[in-house]
């Protein structure tokens, strides 16, 4: 019998092994578990309407719609995409890339407008873009795309990098901030060392616009900079959260093999990545990218890294927005972040939650997991950081989003969307 | 003969008889979970940049095993994978192969 031929085991082999459900921790907290959807292909972000209608993206697939009654309308379709109510043929996804956040605008009672950012190749070189789109008014499909950003970066080729193929570093969560209106968008590095310090080329920058891409007037950034740029200098901020009390928006990013941080962000500030090489005293870096160095493919000690290629390199940039939180030193996947808001969450009542998709490398400890971070009521120093242990199996958090229920929803890229009640 | 070849004609014989063949696919199992699943996902099908192990015959994936145990560097990936197969010996690669190959689609 061939091993080619194992297909023709699998009713064998079933009859003999029990192939169970996932076993739950059994250590769980108060927290209800609620399965919305399964089945899902990379789901990437959520955003809710007041009545719990939920959209979603699916990395490879597009946007769809989860409505009150239960029942999914597939709204947009990446190139390539079958069962959506329309499909955009230059929409495509690869590597880290494709379509990633959503947003609901907030005066969509009357203007039925939605805000998704999504990877394209209706230019070369391809790029990321924030499309405006109109719902119908039963949901059945979307039209009037109008791209609001169209100039994200995108890393077109491979490059000698740990997860170095095409497509990496992208950002991709869309949120408004309740505080001042404005839409916010996070983008990436892209892999180039040149991008995050660029005054122009908007990967590694949290942008600040208004719904029709045009920069808030009240941006700050440095002279000769896209005033679109409200931070810079970030390596891949995939979480941005708002403090209820403040407004003040806190990113979330991956460290490259250490360093996962939050950030409070500040106006034009940097946040100090800077993966050049023949910068701080490195040389030259595998395709002009320093950023996992050195020893890129090797395990080694974490703040022996960060000293060398720092996360917040305060040494060049004496005034970057220092982290409040770099998770230990560890780099482990942080992804995205909320606010949980509500007296049934308790102590944890007005707390940041924070997902880590997890990345067990060279000693690593794996660490998929939602953290609790207590803050300071001004939102600027972390009290406490508690793990919250979760009445369902862990996975790869992707998106944490605070329903209009209370409820905390976490999309993990295994394909599913949860929901937690406390 | 390859080590790659002696695991695959291991594999066939193992898979003869259903008894040995379930046991083995549950040690598989436990050792997908342990050093697999985490990136590839509980269905192998793949996440985000990392890649689907479905719909790839043994042979292959005993192959890509077997060259990241053996140091090799190939793909993005390398320093996620290599550390892990230098931990696999042969049975584990074919235990693990054989969950794969058996269990999904």
């Amino acid at each position: 019998m061939k091993i080619g031929n194992a297909t023709s085991l699998v009713t064998l082999l079933l009859g003999a092994t029990v192939f169970s459900a996932p076993v739950f921790a059994q250590n769980t907290t108060s927290l209800k578990h609620t399965l919305v959807l399964e089945d899902l292909e990379n789901p990437w972000d959520m955003a809710f309407l007041d009545d719990g209608t939920m959209f979603y993206t699916e990395k490879c697939k597009g946007l769809s719609v989860l409505l009150p009654s239960g029942e999914t309308k597939a709204l947009l379709g990446m190139g390539g995409s079958e069962g959506f109510a329309s499909t955009a043929d230059d929409l495509f996804c690869e590597g880290q890339a494709g379509m990633m956040g959503v947003a609901i605008d907030p005066n969509f009672a009357n203007n039925r407008r939605i805000y998704v950012y999504s990877t394209s190749n209706m230019s070369t070189p391809h790029t990321n873009r924030l499309m405006r789109l109109e719902v119908s008014d039963d949901f059945s499909n979307v039209s009037g795309r109008t791209d609001i950003v169209d100039d994200v970066p995108y890393k077109m080729k491979a490059s000698d990098h740990p997860f170095g193929g095409p497509g990496a570093h992208n950002g991709g969560r869309v949120r408004f901030n309740p505080g001042d209106g404005y839409l916010y968008l996070t983008t990436g590095d892209t892999h180039n060392g040149q991008v995050p310090q660029s005054p122009t080329m908007m990967g590694s920058k949290v942008l600040r616009i208004d719904t029709d891409g045009t920069a808030a007037p009240e941006n700050t950034p440095p002279v000769g900079f896209d005033k679109r740029t409200y931070t810079y200098g970030h390596r891949n901020v995939q979480g941005i959260a708002f403090h209820p009390g403040t407004g003040t928006p806190i990113a979330a990013e991956h460290g490259p093999w250490h360093s996962d941080e939050i950030t409070v962000l500040r106006n034009g500030g940097n946040a100090g990545w800077d993966p050049r090489p023949n910068m701080a005293g490195r040389g030259d870096c595998p395709d002009n990218y320093c950023g996992y160095s050195p020893n890129q493919m090797v395990g080694e000690n974490r703040f022996a890294r960060a000293s060398w290629m720092p996360m917040t390199d305060f040494e060049t940039y004496p005034s970057a927005m220092p982290p409040i939180w770099n998770n230990n030193g560890w780099s482990q996947g942080t992804s995205s972040a909320a606010f949980l808001e509500g007296d049934t969450w308790g102590d944890w009542d007005g707390a940041m939650v924070v997902g880590l998709m997890g990345i067990g490398f060279g000693g690593t400890p794996l660490g998929q997991r939602i953290d609790v971070l207590q803050l300071t009521d001004d939102g600027t120093e972390v009290i406490d950081v508690t793990e919250m242990t979760l009445p369902m199996e862990a996975g790869r958090f992707r998106s944490l989003v605070v329903g209009p229920d209370g409820s905390l929803y976490a999309a993990i890229d295994e394909g599913m969307i949860h929901k937690l009640t406390p | 003969m390859k080590t790659g070849s002696i695991i695959v004609i291991w594999l066939t014989i193992l898979l003869g008889t259903s008894q040995a063949a379930a046991q083995d696919v549950e040690v598989g199992k436990s050792l997908y979970k342990k050093n697999c699943r985490a990136c590839h996902g509980p269905t192998a099908k793949g996440l985000a940049s990392y890649p689907k192990l479905v719909g790839h015959p043994a042979e292959y994936l005993v192959d890509r095993l077997e060259r990241y145990r053996a140091g090799e560097k190939f793909g993005p990936n390398t320093p996620l994978m290599a550390p892990r197969a230098k931990k696999l010996s042969d049975e584990d690669i074919s235990n693990i192969v054989t969950f794969i190959v058996t269990t999904f689609e």
